[in-house]
């Protein structure tokens, strides 16, 4: 499939320090794509630098094959961006705030106008288009933007937390607009719910200082990791032969207790069902198993050094 | 790009029209009274023989534009870009920041050029010498060439400043110096000389004086005028090259 985007060891620096370190990576047209990654990883000024907020201090973006800094006014017509920060102007209405960009980018009034009222009647904003900006909540806001960013029908999306500062419902119709989105826009999101990511994805993208450190959909990055189990048992008492013994057993990894209880991994079932039976002699309370997710990625002690 | 900067300033405007036309009126009452019948005690004549408050209107009509200039520019460039709303999204529109710079510009002389109109209105009724028609033509067009270079001006201040201390510091000064460097209500005769010739050569002031020397000597004289032109030309310029290189764009 075709690139959309494509960056070739993209370097950023800010204060000499390296906030992207030779980013080489590309994105497939109509491909929703996640950034995620602990604070400071780097992942909204990956976004600033595709977008063009900011350029790189190194390599080259190539936005639908064009270079990105070399033709910038070819290029900038093609994306729509979200900030993390709400930067709508408080002394204008939301529909004004939405009209004055679409004027900017040249979009003819009855196609801006008409494009508005569509996007706010999915997003559940009617209502709040002749509102100040500054007396309506930061939700309906992030929502405002959202539409300010598509109004000149960019075919590339960047957004930076985009459901940001919104309750569950309106967490729903941003999604549900957006999943309606992909495949006709090549959708590139940060975000620091690992659920959120977890739901819609084609391809996720793990930063970890300046670098991309796991990249591909969410089974592909559980690779080695995605068959493995997390069990717990808590017994009545859990005795330190016991726990020996259940430790010893094979195929059981990880194995660490809490007070009376066990925990451990394990690749398959089946090694639940060894250890219940080496344990029959003692009293069971509890047990519970759990498949492992991205959450459980993106701990440290898994993302960095796998299950032993 | 200059359609959509004027609507917004529209509805900028109509949002907080009382407060705005308030200030429209109030201003040129303000200057008239306060620097025009104050002055006009002291020199009721200039000296070039012209009554003070003639003498003194084109000077009135450039604070008048200095004022409303100031106003946009500094909420645009400054205030919407250190507190991070809206500009950053205007600089990602398909456009060169020169060619941005120009539109900020372009509005900002079109939003005071109707503020100098209401201005020059309410001054005719409080001035007691007759203006002659040539005041009412010539001085918007002058005034036009003189926002041009001072929301330049601002524009580089606005744009390299990034503390409301700095800013406000700056803008102390260059108030200071339009009211008392260029001889808009003390002619340069009352300078000491060599200072008084160092200041008249500064482009804002030379856009006034020659616009005195149209209105009370007809004497024009292309190659001074077009000094602002140019400066403020090349200024747009510049200011396109300062905003590309701050933004990091």
């Amino acid at each position: 499939m075709e690139a959309s985007i494509t960056l070739k060891k993209v370097g950023k620096l800010v204060r000499d320090k390296t906030i992207l370190a030779s980013l080489t990576f590309g994105i497939e047209r109509g491909s929703l794509v996640a950034i995620i990654g602990d604070n400071e990883a780097g992942k909204s000024m990956l976004l600033k630098v595709i977008s063009g907020v900011e350029y790189q201090e190194y390599g080259q973006v190539f936005i639908n094959g064009l270079n990105a800094q070399k033709r910038r006014l070819e290029v900038m017509s093609s994306i729509g961006f979200v900030p993390h920060e709400i930067d709508l102007d408080p002394w204008l209405t939301v529909e004004q705030n939405i009209q004055f960009m679409g004027l900017l980018y040249g979009v003819e009034t009855e196609t801006m106008n008409t494009r508005m009222v569509q996007l706010a009647r999915e997003l559940h904003i009617i209502p709040f288009l002749k509102s100040m900006v500054s007396d309506i909540s930061p939700g309906i806001i992030k929502k405002a933007m959202v539409i300010r960013s598509l109004i000149h029908d960019p075919n590339i999306l960047i957004m930076d937390d985009p459901t940001a500062f919104m309750d569950a419902e309106s967490y729903r119709h941003t999604w549900d607009l957006l999943l309606r989105l992909r495949g006709d826009k090549t959708i590139l999101y940060v975000s620091q719910s690992l659920q959120e990511v977890e739901e819609a994805h084609d391809r996720i993208l793990v930063l970890e200082d300046g670098r991309i450190t796991l990249d591909g959909s969410l089974d592909k990055l559980l690779g080695s990791t995605f068959e493995y189990h997390q069990f717990q048992i808590e017994f009545e008492e859990l005795t330190k032969d016991l726990y020996k013994q259940l430790s010893n057993l094979p195929k059981v990894k990880n194995v660490s207790r809490i007070g009376n209880s066990i925990h451990f991994y394990g690749k398959e079932r089946n090694v639940f069902f060894d250890v219940l039976n080496a344990a029959t002699s003692a009293i069971m309370k509890d047990i519970s198993v759990k498949k492992l997710g991205l959450q459980d990625l993106m701990d440290a002690k898994y993302a960095k050094d796998g299950i032993h | 790009m200059i359609k959509a900067l004027l609507l917004r300033r529209y509805w900028l405007l109509k949002h907080r029209f009382i407060s705005t036309i308030s200030f429209i009126i109030l201003f040129p009452i303000i200057f008239h009274f306060s620097i025009t019948k104050v002055m006009e005690n002291i020199l009721p004549v200039s000296s070039i023989n012209v009554a003070y408050e003639i003498w003194v209107f084109p000077a009135i009509i450039f604070f008048i534009a200095s004022s409303s200039t100031f106003a946009i520019i500094y909420r645009d460039f400054f205030d919407l870009r250190i507190h991070k709303i809206s500009f950053l999204p205007i600089t990602l529109a398909p456009f060169s920041k020169t060619h941005l710079i120009i539109g900020f510009i372009i509005t900002s002389i079109i939003e005071s050029f109707m503020y100098v109109i209401i201005a020059m209105i309410i001054l005719s009724i409080l001035i007691v010498e007759p203006l002659s028609w040539k005041i009412f033509l010539i001085t918007p067009i002058f005034t036009f060439i003189y926002t041009f270079l001072l929301a330049n001006i601002i524009v580089t201040f606005s744009i390299i400043s990034e503390r409301i201390f700095t800013f406000l510091s700056v803008s102390i000064f260059l108030f200071f110096f339009i009211v008392f460097g260029n001889g808009f209500i003390i002619s340069f005769d009352l300078f000491p000389q060599k200072i008084g010739l160092i200041l008249s050569y500064n482009p804002l002031s030379i856009t006034l004086s020659e616009l005195r020397n149209i209105l009370f000597f007809n004497i024009i004289n292309w190659e001074l005028i077009s000094i602002p032109i140019f400066v403020s030309l090349f200024w747009t310029w510049l200011n396109g090259t300062l905003l590309k290189r701050k933004l990091k764009q």
